[in-house]
């Protein structure tokens, strides 16, 4: 009966993992030795017989299937380009900041009355008055803006 | 899909489009491996998409016998094929094309495997309960343990066999024998020592050796 080592060593003298010493050594050792002939000899015949049956498996969906899932994940994965992504940074900012100043414009260039009625009952006339309305639907709120 | 590429054909009028560059269509099923994957390397999908089709099969085998589960075969084998796609660039032919894919494959099943603490937490302790101690040799082996059995038999067997592995000592077996690789390497890709790929290797070799006879057995019987 051999110990761990010398097991493990006969096994690397077989996958050839052995400095060229030790192998030498063991194949000085071996006609000798009919059990670590055997364990030799069983690696060897493993080892072919595992090697020349190697499992195959073949894919279970279609070769088009297969291929746009690659595909898709390929699509999906590109890095984008960093300028591309800078640009789209501005517009982000851009497209709102455009947005209000269109809506300044035709705020102020829109005609507004020039008499306004007080709480109070009494008519304001003949001043210089505009007023703004803003009114939200989604929030209830209107507000009137009187310069 | 078409045998043939899609590449367009311009047949240009050289009188009115003189700059217009004729392309031929390629035959992609008939191009070798190297010719594919420098046109892929060039942003070619179809080339690419060639290569899958050739070596699908055996990365996603490949990604079973590691992970013995079909789902996560899939998973991790188109995966391998998208990461290949992504480090093409990096691919200088030191192997061959299928071999550089296969080992994509494995470093993703061995992550996988890592992570779910399935090849590196398994203790000498736990294997030498599981394979009866490893003062035991390698059992009695005739001369062809297998003999009479057909191939694809002996095939199925065998995978069979490697399927009632543990993760730890299949991955070695699969590291080695269909890989090439060795110790050394196999201890830098798992993060294990030299002494444990070689115990390991030893245990799992016995336990194959042991499962292969006894299917002969059964069938004696």
């Amino acid at each position: 009966m051999k110990n761990t080592e010398q097991l493990l060593d006969l096994q690397a003298y077989v996958d050839g993992e052995l400095t060229e010493e030790r192998r030498r050594q063991v194949e000085a050792a071996l006609p000798a030795d009919l059990d670590a002939q055997e364990l030799v000899t069983g690696l060897r015949q493993l080892g072919g017989l595992i090697r020349a049956h190697e499992p195959v498996a073949t894919v279970p969906a279609s070769r088009e299937f297969y291929w746009s899932q690659i595909r898709r994940q390929i699509e999906a994965e590109q890095p984008k380009a960093p300028a591309a992504s800078a640009a789209l940074g501005w517009l982000r900012w851009l497209i709102p900041a455009m947005g209000v100043a269109a809506v300044a414009v035709v705020v102020s260039t829109r005609p507004v009355p020039r008499e306004i009625t007080l709480a109070g009952g009494g008519d304001v006339t003949d001043v210089d008055v505009s007023s703004t309305v803003f009114r939200s639907e989604s929030d209830g709120v209107t507000v009137h803006w009187i310069q | 899909m078409a045998s043939m590429g899609k590449l367009q054909l311009f047949l240009n009028n050289r009188r009115t489009l003189p700059s217009m560059p004729v392309s031929v269509k390629h035959d992609y099923p008939s191009e070798a491996d190297e010719t594919l994957v420098k046109w892929a390397q060039q942003g070619d999908t179809e080339a690419f998409e060639q290569l899958v089709f050739r070596h699908r099969d055996k990365i996603y085998a490949r990604g079973l016998m590691m992970m013995r589960n079909e789902d996560q075969a899939m998973e991790y084998s188109q995966e391998a094929w998208v990461k290949a796609w992504q480090r093409l660039v990096q691919f200088q032919g030191e192997s061959s094309f299928a071999t550089w894919v296969t080992r994509i494959v494995i470093n993703l099943c061995l992550d996988q495997l890592r992570r779910q603490k399935r090849v590196r937490t398994e203790s000498i302790e736990a294997m030498d309960e599981e394979s009866g101690g490893v003062e035991r040799q390698l059992p009695a082996t005739e001369t062809n343990p297998t003999a009479g059995l057909e191939q694809d038999e002996l095939r199925r067997r065998i995978d069979e066999a490697m399927g009632k592995l543990t993760d730890a000592h299949r991955t070695v077996v699969v590291l080695h024998e269909f890989e090439g690789l060795e110790y050394k390497e196999i201890a830098q890709r798992v993060g294990i020592s030299i002494g444990t790929v070689m115990s390991r290797l030893f245990y799992a070799r016995r336990r194959l050796a042991f499962l292969l006879q006894s299917l002969k057995r059964e069938r004696s019987e």
